[in-house]
């Protein structure tokens, strides 16, 4: 798995395209189009995937369950996605999430919640990733 | 286009000490070619507490002992053009006021072809004192690591940002990320 983190508006999409030189045909399922989290990939017979917008499948978790409960799901949904890569060697799944952890504390109890779990469920997307990169205004920085 | 015309991008969080650096890095610029520092102040002093803001950078910038142009222009840019020559090394503090003052000026709902123009003049705005001056170094702000999903405001303002950002980035000849008064370059080579 490669994870692709930044802040909003960075160019993390455009990196993506361009890294991997994404065609029209290329799964690409996106939070920020409504697509639900994809719970198994089974079935889709391609060597690429791109999961897009994690930051908004964690909040909808967290809308539904408690910290715990939210974050056992997110390391579900990781595992179910690594062992669709590990079936064939040239299979990549690239899941894109927006840094939204450097702000104030928000007011509401609930987008708390969604900050402290997305911070976590980054981290534990970080350790499942082989490549990590992190966008800055188009430019990447490898961290992984 | 002046010979060695270069664009120099700094960004960083509040009080990061990006401005310090930004005035640093300049004046260096400046010793080095015998450049004249030109500032250009986006801010409107509208309230007391911009005011004195407006007051700490202007003594901050004499006490160091160098000497600088004030060209105030909260809106429009590109109009400074004519003002600049190619000796110059240009301070311009920083996008995010730019982008505040440009969408408020309007005084009005926005739709997209309006927004677009908002950028594109700042964009064009930047790259016309670019083309004219030796050096220009502009600062901005780091404000999109946090939600800016929940207003539709924040968000179109967020985005626009982004871009600008964006494009600034890739037209550097050198950018930096300043964290806690350290500045990381993220694109180029120190001079």
């Amino acid at each position: 798995m490669h994870f692709i983190t930044g802040g909003a508006f960075n160019g993390k999409k455009a990196w993506v395209k361009k890294t991997y030189r994404v065609t029209k045909d290329d799964p690409w399922i996106s939070a920020y189009k409504n697509d639900l989290i994809p719970i198994n990939l089974n079935g889709i017979d391609r060597n690429l995937i791109i999961l897009e917008g994690a930051e908004q499948w964690i909040k909808k978790l967290t809308e539904i369950h408690n910290s715990t409960k939210s974050r056992e799901l997110w390391n579900h949904y990781l595992n179910q996605w690594s062992s669709w890569e590990k079936e064939k060697p040239e299979r990549q799944i690239v899941v894109i999430g927006t840094d939204i952890t450097k702000g104030i504390v928000p007011l509401e109890a609930e987008n708390r919640l969604w900050r402290d779990v997305t911070g976590w469920a980054f981290q534990d997307l970080a350790a499942k990733s082989d490549k990590i990169d992190v966008i800055w205004y188009g430019m990447n920085q490898s961290i992984k | 286009m002046a010979a060695s015309s270069s664009l120099i991008f700094i960004t960083g969080g509040v009080r990061s000490g990006k401005s310090s650096f930004a005035e640093r890095l300049a004046t260096e610029f400046a010793d080095k070619t015998g450049g004249k520092l030109t500032y250009i102040a986006t801010g409107v002093p509208s309230d007391r507490e911009m005011k004195l803001r407006i007051e700490k950078h202007q003594r901050d910038r004499l006490a160091k002992g160098s000497i600088w142009r004030t060209l105030e222009q909260p809106v429009n840019i590109g109009d400074l053009a004519s003002k600049i020559s190619e000796n110059d090394i240009i301070l311009l503090d920083c996008v995010t006021t730019l982008l505040n003052n440009q969408l408020f000026v309007a005084n009005r709902n926005l739709d997209e072809s309006d927004l677009a123009a908002v950028k594109e003049r700042i964009q064009t705005g930047i790259m016309e004192l670019r083309n004219r001056a030796k050096t220009v170094i502009v600062v901005s702000n780091e404000v999109l690591h946090e939600p800016i999903f929940h207003d539709h405001f924040i968000l179109m303002y967020g985005k626009l940002l982004g871009q600008i950002h964006q494009f600034l980035v890739n037209l550097a000849d050198q950018a930096y990320l300043v964290e806690a008064g350290i500045p990381i370059m993220m694109k180029g080579m120190r001079q």
